[in-house]
């Protein structure tokens, strides 16, 4: 971080650094964090060795579905985590301090007042029996000792910030639309002026129109007061709207990282392959959809070598016995997949050398060709049979009914320049 | 006959009754107007997607059609016949065995004190269709044509010992149980992940393709609509603002509501960098069904407003291709060119104002210099 | 489509019973409070089953052991009372009465409860006024009273000394008594919980599949409301044996068959308190306690081990 990121840091923000930062460290760096749930039948390793680095102004999206431990990843960051969680090892460093190494309460100077969190469900996160600005206004009174006056008044320029009237802070909860409540979540997690937002599926409850709002708001945000932003979501537009860089996290592990048009050009991991052609797109004009056969694995008993091998169309012998390391291409984007292994240039030389009947493409292919349905070979996503079947109460899922890939359609026009590329 | 289901000028309104005296005497102080007078035909085997945000009057639409909530004016055609004043327990049961409905949650849809065999079972139980051995072949045979195989893995658990992907489709097998002609989904996959609705998309075309179903699906979800349904049909505060095949309703909008939520429908492919996506982004959100609008009631959120939408209603004009839109340009032919355009980032930061009557007064924000000015709001956004 | 035999269903049937009830019982008793108050009552029904075969059969004047209020000894463990029975004895005796009266009432609270709370919830309309009109009328009247009054009268109709099912009259009296003046506030409750279901998706599922409003109310509001009844019937249960302890210590009991209440009310009216013979009142009175206690505790664990919603939150 140079000095002038430095200043920028410090000459915008309201309330000093903590004592122990120090402002030519990157904002933040997780390395290898790995975090537990103790069940009853055992041990779920939710989290298991993430790392990634935010920068100073950065968006950084976290992609993946449900039981991915994404959110779990974020609420490790400032350890709001259920009672039968622990974080057992890595490090997470904000300006150079560890806060895995912090007490719980040397931990509250760093809650809300530098990382802050806007959660899902806006109606469940906020008191019903409390007037919305007075909720906001609780965090700067609590945390930053300001008087209530104080805290009211700052409360309303906030609400003006995030684009509600300023009287709305006399209103409850349940007197607001669910995009009003959002934007009141939204300044409640400015309150005490943080670096860092993480926003856990901030839009997913939402109209398409409002999430549209929602998002506009926060790059407003985002460039407005320099805020570094963790978008945290399964959907991959709303990353590919806001965020500069991309996780994709995979039954607790780091599938793909980098930059998002990197990523979502080319994704190298199958699995974001898969997870970007199980998207609709209207303005590519593809009316297709990717099967991923399976579903997710039951973290208390993990597969064995690549979490990922069970379901993976491009599956090898050493992906069911050796988790695969992390290589960095030159275009600044890092995988973990046997596909891609350390040493050479990757991918141009491991697609030749592949003889499956289904090799991929020469170069990393997206999955959104718009190709007439015919002239596709079928998808090697549509494996039948079982996934691997953890031993536990809930049967996994039997892929779908075997089948043409998708959703069968004669291919459709493309839509009269309805994009039109920068010149 | 191939036209299924048949909705003319179906309207509910809910009374609104405020205090003990208005409830006693049955006084209203006006009306939600959920469904505010629609026409809909439905043809057999075909999938109509019905798509609106919240507030729109979808979900009341599937209700009233699968006769779970009444419907205060209009007519319901189903199969030819007039079912407009079919009610009581007794008259529907032909019906309710030939129209059945998906919904949205599938962790609230099963009881989670019922076993799975059990919540397939209960329709052919209500309904005295099948006893003993049979009623246990058609439950397996249910749960296997919904892709749970082998059925009796599945058929004695309870809910919570399933996936949502799996719960969603004992919902399915238990719609499927009575062998229905036509099936209301309403948002079947909002709830799932990506990965796996996928699968259920695709399990329930398939099963159209086995049995002749027809679908009327709901959702808030343009791109799934715009995968799945034949045809689309575009609700807005209890009226359908535009329908017509699937291709032409998203690729030539008639209507600005539809354009403007082709503009900003997600999606996952990001633009160069260097420019942005120009979105028509409406203010506001949808008002509430007790006050709907004078006029056209888009218009106070319309961008391309102009007088006569503020006072007078446009019915469906047909505009080709079996594409109708109630819009006053509609009329005269214009089409509504609100659809996204990438547009290069404008020197200094192109920051669209924000949406919300504070656009100009928001205060500098802790202490920084205001980024320099930002687009003027497009032309005709109302305020 | 695969054909399914019959056995292959009824086997499978069978395993999840097996399964649901070994799962049941492991985790009740792997909680304290559950096992704790399982512990208690299996003792106290144990003795109410079986009190001849504990103490020998129930000491009368003619047949008492000891002398007049003796304090606790070798010969007798909990002392004797002012007849000279062995506190022992009585109190085990006592044991069956009061539970018994418990049980009985309870079972009156809850039926008369739960059918008028689930109707008057699931129905609505004008049903539900009348309903909770009649209602609010048992909730206000006070227990106590009614019971003082109603004793006498209900007697007088059936007579001092008939028997209802081998049960006396007295003792019917009383449970007729706690019933009736309890079921008020469990159907509430329940009517409460009625509301809620009804809203839910899948009773509108069901309805959308042509189910009478009966079977509903059968098959999908009764079992989601069991566990609040079953928390709801161990309070009762509690508070009916309360109850009964109240009504025979104010003397509406019955002289021959000593409940626990009958044996604090000779204890009164012989004056040990004054005479400091803590012997005569300890022992019921620390049996009623103990009995409400282990209630409390199997309610509070029958609640979180029966939701099956709780459990799967893993």
């Amino acid at each position: 971080m140079t000095a002038d990121a430095a200043s920028r840091v410090t000459g915008r923000r309201q309330w000093p650094l903590p004592k122990l930062a120090d402002p030519s460290a990157p904002l933040l760096v997780v390395d290898g964090l790995r975090t537990e749930f103790t069940l009853e039948a055992g041990r779920l390793r939710a989290v298991d060795g993430v790392s990634f680095r935010l920068d100073d102004g950065e968006a950084l999206g976290i992609a993946g579905e449900s039981g991915c431990g994404k959110t779990t990843t974020a609420l490790s960051l400032v350890r709001l985590l259920p009672g039968n969680a622990r974080i057992v090892d890595g490090s997470v460093k904000l300006w150079g301090i560890d806060l895995v190494q912090k007490t719980d309460r040397a931990l509250q100077r760093y809650r809300w007042r530098e990382i802050s969190i806007v959660f899902q469900g806006a109606m469940n996160a906020l008191n019903p029996v409390r007037r919305v600005g007075d909720q906001i206004a609780e965090p700067i009174e609590k945390r930053l000792g300001q008087s209530r006056a104080a805290g009211l008044a700052r409360a309303r320029e906030l609400l003006d910030l995030v684009g509600m009237p300023r009287d709305r802070g006399r209103a409850y909860p349940h007197e607001l639309s669910g995009g009003m409540r959002q934007r009141a979540m939204i300044a409640m997690a400015l309150a005490c002026d943080p670096a860092i937002v993480i926003g856990d599926e901030p839009t997913t409850a939402l109209d398409v129109m409002v999430q549209a709002q929602i998002l506009e708001l926060l790059e407003r945000l985002r460039r407005d007061l320099g805020l570094s932003l963790m978008l945290i979501t399964h959907d991959l537009s709303v990353i590919a709207e806001t965020c500069d860089r991309v996780l994709v996290m995979y039954a607790g592990r780091v599938a793909e990282e980098g930059g998002v048009g990197a990523v979502f050009d080319h994704p190298r991991h199958p699995y974001t392959q898969k997870l970007m052609g199980a998207f609709p797109d209207i303005a590519s004009g593809r009316r297709t959809l990717d099967v991923i056969a399976g579903q997710p694995p039951d973290l208390r008993n993990p597969p064995a070598g690549c979490r990922f091998h069970p379901r993976c169309p491009f599956v090898m012998q050493v992906c069911r016995e050796e988790q695969p390391p992390e290589v960095r291409f030159p275009d600044g984007v890092r995988v973990a997949c046997h596909l891609h292994p350390p040493g050479g240039d990757g991918v141009v030389a491991q697609a030749a050398e592949r003889s499956a009947p289904d090799a991929p493409p020469q170069s990393p292919a997206p999955v959104l060709a718009a190709v007439p349905e015919p002239d596709r070979a079928p998808d090697a996503g549509a494996v039948p049979g079982l996934a691997a079947a953890p031993d536990l109460a809930a049967v996994p899922d039997p892929a779908a009914v075997p089948g043409p890939t998708g959703v069968a359609r004669p291919p459709v026009v493309p839509p009269p320049a309805a994009r039109t590329p920068a010149p | 006959m191939s036209e299924l289901l048949r909705l003319e000028g179906v309207e509910v309104h809910f009374p609104v009754r405020e205090s003990i005296a208005d409830v006693l005497l049955r006084r209203e102080r006006g009306f939600v107007r959920a469904v505010d007078g629609i026409d809909l035909a439905i043809d057999r085997g075909e999938v109509l997607g019905l798509v609106g945000e919240s507030g729109s009057g979808k979900t009341t639409t599937g209700r009233v059609i699968v006769k779970l909530t009444r419907q205060t004016a209009g007519r319901i055609a189903f199969d030819g016949r007039d079912v407009t004043r079919l009610w009581g327990q007794r008259s529907l049961r032909e019906f309710r065995r030939r129209v059945q409905i998906v919904f949205q949650d599938p962790y609230e849809t099963l009881n989670p004190r019922q076993t799975i065999h059990d919540f397939v079972a209960e329709p052919l139980e209500v309904n005295g269709l099948a006893r003993g051995r049979e009623r246990e072949e058609r439950v397996m045979a249910a749960l296997e044509s919904a892709g749970l195989r082998p059925a009796t893995e599945y058929a004695f658990r309870y809910p919570h010992e399933l996936s949502g992907g799996q719960r969603q489709r004992v919902v399915i097998a238990g719609a499927l149980v009575m062998d229905p002609e036509l099936v209301v989904a309403d948002e079947p996959v909002s709830m799932l992940d990506v990965s796996i609705r996928t699968e259920l998309l695709q399990l329930m075309l398939e099963l159209r393709r086995q049995r002749n179903l027809t679908y009327l699906f709901i959702t808030h979800d343009l791109s799934v609509a715009w995968v799945i349904a034949d045809r689309i049909a575009v609700m807005y505060l209890g009226r359908i603002m535009e329908i017509g095949p699937a291709d032409r309703v998203i690729r030539s909008p008639r209507h600005p509501y539809t354009a403007a939520l082709i503009s900003v429908a997600p999606t996952p492919r990001p633009h160069p960098p260097g420019t942005h996506v120009k979105r028509t982004i409406l203010a506001g959100e949808t008002p509430d069904a007790a006050h709907v609008p004078s006029g056209c009631r888009f218009h106070p959120r319309c961008p391309l407003a102009f007088d006569r939408c503020r006072t007078e209603e446009p019915p469906l004009f047909d505009v080709g291709g079996g594409q109708s839109a109630s819009c006053w340009l509609a009329e005269r032919g214009t089409a509504a060119e609100l659809a996204a355009v990438l547009v290069p980032d404008a020197p200094g930061g192109a920051v669209r104002a924000p949406d919300g009557p504070s656009a100009s007064g928001a205060a500098p924000p802790l202490g920084q210099t205001p980024v320099p000015g930002g687009v003027p709001a497009p032309d005709g956004q109302p305020r | 489509m695969t054909a399914v035999a019959g056995a292959d269903v009824r086997s499978a049937r069978l395993r999840l019973r097996v399964r649901n009830a070994r799962s049941f019982v492991r985790r009740f008793l792997g909680r304290r409070d559950g096992a704790l108050g399982v512990a208690i009552l299996a003792a106290f029904s144990v003795v109410a089953l079986f009190p001849d075969l504990l103490v020998g059969p129930l000491q009368t004047v003619t047949t008492a052991t000891g002398r007049q209020l003796e304090a606790p000894s070798v010969a007798h463990l909990f002392g004797t009372d002012h007849l000279g029975r062995d506190m022992l004895n009585l109190t085990v005796h006592g044991t069956r009465i009061s539970m018994t009266i418990g049980l009985l009432a309870t079972l009156v609270t809850l039926v008369i409860g739960v059918l008028v709370g689930i109707v008057a919830g699931y129905v609505g309309g004008a049903t539900d006024t009348v309903l909770m009109r009649i209602t609010d009328f048992f909730l206000v009247l006070p227990t106590f009273v009614l019971a003082l009054i109603l004793a006498p009268i209900v007697l007088d109709l059936i007579g001092t000394d008939a028997q209802i099912g081998g049960i006396r009259a007295t003792l019917f009296v009383i449970v007729v008594v706690i019933g009736i003046t309890s079921w008020a506030s469990t159907a509430r409750i329940i009517r409460a919980q009625a509301l809620t279901l009804k809203e839910r998706a899948f009773v509108s599922r069901a309805r959308v599949i042509g189910a009478s409003g009966t079977h509903i109310m059968v098959r999908h509001i009764l079992p989601n409301v069991l566990n609040l009844i079953v928390a709801n019937a161990v309070l009762t249960f509690a508070g009916a044996i309360l109850t009964e302890t109240t009504l025979s210590f104010v003397g509406l009991g019955d002289p021959f068959d000593p409940s626990w209440g009958q044996i604090l009310n000779a204890a009164q009216e012989s004056g040990a308190p004054g005479l400091g013979a803590w012997w005569y009142v300890a022992p019921p009175a620390v049996s009623v306690v103990l009995v409400v206690l282990s209630f409390t505790l199997v309610g509070g664990a029958l609640d979180e081990v029966l939701n099956p919603r709780l459990r799967a939150r893993r």
